[in-house]
């Protein structure tokens, strides 16, 4: 018994001892544990950067007197950026319309230049266009910018993406919503709230009731900034620590903006949206300062399951768990009961689905990037929170995509089976800045995928012929009235094959002046022409016009043989639309750093790369083709006095369908096809013409009017001799430019200057 | 009658001969031809650009007179002008052009030239812009680009071919300079 007893204390000894050593060593094991915790929340929230992906913007609009811009497509501008319509346009974001006066009220933005403060303009209107625009005092504001338009980021594949708010951007209301719904005990709290573990444990939650999980603002920020999702129990001792940690070292107001910056709010593609700042712009379409009751209750209400409460998938489901929300604010008197029945009848508000979520311009967005990595890294593109202004105008891209699916939605209706399912692109640029304000990469434009725009490389067709021609009038030996050969051609090539290439129609139509053969499209004369002037020459003048490198020098490139991109093809005849001067097309105007220091961003450059006076021959004739030309069914899209230049293109059997043509302002390239390559059964003239004539009818342009060189003058020739006549007895005159002082052959029936009375037909 | 005149054009031409100038003194218009009306006489003989090459078949060549013969009196087009929107983003760009603002100053220019993408006055305050990049070859292709879109209107002119030489010379091509500078000095009211 008592060697038992003995026996017993000595193994309670060693028991007591094993204990106190164990639990020193848990201790320990606590201690680095926390440390270590402490060590990484500390130092991760102190250093607070999120991973910011650049932010890219459209062009904002100018507003000056005389903008041709009517009083109805600026607030629809407006509508667009997510201004209101208000009575009194008191406050940034808010806009009042009365017939042709507008007042709004515009928000601050940090351009590329300057902070542009927030204003209060009135502008007034006539038809098309501003005549007055003032400040509030009635003080003339020469030019001034809106806010432009949020497009959408640079983020890492699968990645966050969210706009960092300052506390002082946030809405009172907010804090407050999220405290009344999520964590009553926030203010008093040290990071965890066991009652409500307990609650959340025990208490089934009732029918009709918010469920009141067991976590504080700080845990589930914890949660979402430190530690990955899984919920195992370790997780959550380990999230129960460090939230702890965070509010001992950190003020509440401190973690509160952290929560509103950090927290999930929605999933747009493969874009994780993160932070009330980006989530406001993703549903609402507007800063976050400006939301009203409705719309913070909405946001608040989506924290607890962003895709269970998807606003746009689940309205019913979204709009019921608001409305509790707003009960639940009214009975913690975060606002008044009068307000919160107010609020409640209200539609949910949120704006069409990725129009202004930042998705909707993949094809564009994918060229900035591209363009961007010529000069950054891409951990500098989807972390550094760069700001981008890009070039896009969504007014055009909107009337680009609308062309676009319009006319393949009718081809498909057209009953024809190689007509339907047809795919499509559309590039607009501005000639003369060399900026790319449209680029729509298939029928859905809103589809990320294959960009077609950039990467679809098809042959051109008889895009080609303008630079054979510009290559023969840079020789200065040839004019618009010089007779080519329009002869049968049979090329032995070097691999012994023999080419025979032949005219669409198979006609053959002997001798031709050029400009005929460049307006009827003519194959032989065409290929008669460019071998006379050089195959070297030609391709050098691709490479001339914007092109990387000259294409092959193959006969067959001379009826377009080569494959090329829309954009591609819009870089060569950007330089055609802006009068032989070449400008590197650019999808970005300026990039500023967080701070708003301005970065490396493409130049605007030009380089003249062609005489004028060929530019301005060939540019002519390109109008001809509009005039009597296979462009010529453009015209009844458009206004009758609008002065455009272009060219078709169809590629061998009809697998592509390509428009390329320009006004003063516009240029826009269009091509038709399908994917497979197989073939579609248009031309140049019914697939890509009609896209680009239905987008040209349907836009504020001007005509193409270049300024004649000052060593050629205009002269009268007959389009199908070539000689040269009055425009008063022959209906087929066609006024071209030559040197001043070449002698052209008269027509001996109608010689110029034969003043008869003007002939009534042929001549526009 | 614009045929007639047209006639008395070619005449015109036929006696005075077409010339080849070193470089477009000549005459036009100014106006843009809209391809649709026939061209109203210039007042003066016309020139023709340097053609090294020859005619197509049976075209005589014909000798010129020296530019510094011809009469002055060509038709000529107003000095180029500013809108005013483009013209306060034009004082804005110098301003900071003034501070070293060498970007903002790109965005200011940049911002008028989307208003007014066709005015020549624009391209050269581009062209002055780049000379304080020192980015002296666009600075001149922004000057020739600027003579593109100014024909017939001498004082642009003018100021086009001071950028030129401006910029030839800080690259010390100085007999180009020189030259170029001639050009500005020939359209200069004497």
């Amino acid at each position: 018994m008592a060697r038992k007893k003995r026996l017993s204390k000595s193994m309670r000894r060693r028991l007591q001892r094993g204990f106190a050593v164990l639990s020193l060593l848990l201790l320990l094991v606590a201690i680095v544990v926390v440390a270590v915790l402490d060590r990484r929340v500390t130092a991760q929230f102190e250093g607070r950067r999120w991973t910011l992906p650049a932010r890219v913007y459209a062009q904002p609009i100018e507003l000056y007197a005389g903008q041709q811009l009517s009083s109805r497509r600026f607030t629809e501008e407006l509508e667009r950026l997510g201004y209101l319509a208000v009575a009194n346009p008191d406050r940034p974001g808010t806009y009042r319309r009365r017939g042709d006066r507008v007042s709004v009220f515009v928000r601050d933005f940090r351009f590329a230049d300057e902070r542009q403060d927030a204003r209060a303009l009135r502008l007034g209107f006539s038809g098309d266009a501003i005549t007055s625009l003032e400040d509030a005092q009635g003080r003339e504001v020469a030019v001034m910018r809106l806010d432009p338009l949020l497009i959408g980021s640079i983020f890492p594949i699968h990645g966050e993406d969210r706009i960092v708010v300052a506390p002082d951007q946030v809405p009172p209301l907010l804090p407050a919503a999220l405290k009344a719904v999520e964590d009553r005990k926030f203010d008093s709290h040290h990071g965890v709230n066991p009652l409500a573990i307990l609650r959340a444990l025990f208490v089934n939650v009732r029918a009709g009731q918010i469920e009141q999980g067991g976590s504080t603002l700080t845990q589930q920020l914890v949660k979402s900034y430190f530690l990955d999702s899984r919920r195992t129990l370790r997780r959550k001792a380990e999230e129960a620590v460090m939230a702890v940690i965070l509010e001992s070292r950190f003020e509440k107001a401190d973690i509160m903006n952290a929560y509103i910056n950090e927290i999930y709010l929605g999933q747009d593609g493969r874009r994780a949206v993160h932070g009330f700042g980006l989530a406001s712009q993703f549903y609402f379409g507007k800063p976050l300062t400006e939301l009203a009751l409705p719309e913070i209750a909405l946001m608040v209400a989506i924290v607890r399951g962003p895709s269970y409460y998807d606003p746009r998938r689940q309205p019913e489901r979204a709009l019921e768990r608001r409305n509790l929300v707003l009960r639940v604010l009214a009975e913690q008197g975060v606002v008044s009961a009068a307000d919160a029945d107010q609020a409640a009848k209200k539609p949910l508000g949120v704006a069409a689905p990725g129009r202004k979520g930042g998705s909707f311009y993949p094809a564009f967005l994918d060229l900035v990037r591209r363009q961007l990595r010529e000069d950054y890294e891409e951990s500098a593109l989807t972390e550094a929170g760069l700001t981008v202004f890009s070039t896009l105008d969504p007014l055009l891209q909107e009337k680009a995509e609308t062309a676009l699916a319009g006319e393949l939605d009718r081809l498909d209706a057209s009953g024809r089976k190689e007509a339907k399912g047809l795919e499509g692109v559309v590039v607009v640029t501005t000639p003369q800045t060399g900026e790319i304000v449209g680029l729509v990469g298939g029928r859905r434009a809103a589809f990320d995928g294959f960009n077609r725009a950039l990467d679809a490389k098809r042959p051109i067709g008889s895009l080609a012929k303008p630079l054979v021609y510009l290559a023969a009038l840079e020789t200065g030996r040839y004019t618009p009235a010089t007779i080519l050969a329009d002869e049968p051609v049979d090329l032995k090539l070097p691999n012994g094959d023999r080419w025979k290439p032949a005219n669409f129609d198979k006609q053959v139509r002997g001798p031709v002046p050029m400009v005929r053969a460049l307006t009827q499209s003519l194959n032989l004369a065409t290929v008669n022409l460019g071998l006379e002037v050089g195959l070297d020459h030609v391709a050098r003048t691709f490479e001339q016009l914007g092109l990387d490198e000259a294409p092959p020098e193959f006969a067959s490139m001379l009826l377009g043989a080569t494959n090329l991109s829309p954009l591609e093809v819009a870089q060569m005849y950007n330089t055609l639309a802006n009068g032989g001067f070449r400008s590197s097309l650019r999808a970005v105007r300026a990039v500023i750093d967080e701070a708003g220091k301005p970065l490396k961003a493409p130049e605007l450059e030009v380089a003249e790369v062609a005489s004028p006076e060929a530019i301005y021959t060939l540019d002519r004739m390109l109008i001809e083709v509009m005039e009597r030309g296979t462009g010529r069914a453009a015209k009844r899209q458009l206004p009758s006095d609008l002065v455009v230049a272009g060219k078709t293109g169809t590629s061998n059997d009809y697998r592509d369908s390509w428009f390329s043509g320009f006004s003063g302002s516009h240029l826009v390239v269009a091509w038709v096809g399908h994917d497979d390559n197989s073939p579609t059964g248009l031309t140049g003239t019914t697939g890509g013409l009609a896209v680009w004539s239905r987008l040209m009818g349907s836009i504020a342009t001007s005509s193409f009017e270049p300024l004649l060189p000052e060593s050629l003058e205009h002269r009268w020739i007959d389009y199908f001799s070539g000689l040269e006549t009055s425009p008063y007895c022959n209906g087929s005159a066609v006024s071209l430019p030559f040197d001043v002082g070449t002698l052209l052959e008269p027509a001996a029936d109608c010689p110029p200057g034969a003043a008869e009375s003007p002939a009534t037909t042929g001549f526009p | 009658m614009p045929v007639i005149r047209i006639l008395a054009l070619a005449l015109l031409l036929a006696l005075s001969g077409c010339s080849v100038a070193p470089f477009k003194t000549g005459t036009t218009t100014g106006a843009t031809p809209t391809g649709s009306k026939p061209r109203e006489p210039g007042a003066g003989p016309v020139l023709t650009a340097p053609t090294e090459i020859g005619r197509p078949d049976g075209e005589p060549v014909i000798e010129t007179p020296p530019p510094a013969q011809l009469p002055r009196e060509r038709p000529r087009v107003p000095p180029a002008t500013l809108s005013p929107a483009s013209r306060s983003l034009v004082t804005q760009a110098q301003a900071q052009r003034k501070k070293g603002d060498l970007p903002g100053a790109t965005v200011s220019l940049e911002r008028a030239l989307r208003i007014e993408p066709k005015n020549p006055l624009l391209w050269l305050e581009m062209g002055r812009l780049r000379m304080d990049q020192r980015n002296y070859p666009q600075a001149e292709n922004m000057a020739r680009k600027a003579l593109s879109m100014s024909v017939g209107d001498d004082s642009t002119q003018s100021a086009a071919w001071r950028l030129i030489a401006d910029s030839l010379r800080a690259r010390d091509r100085n007999p180009e300079a020189e030259e170029a500078l001639e050009r500005a000095r020939a359209l200069e009211p004497s």
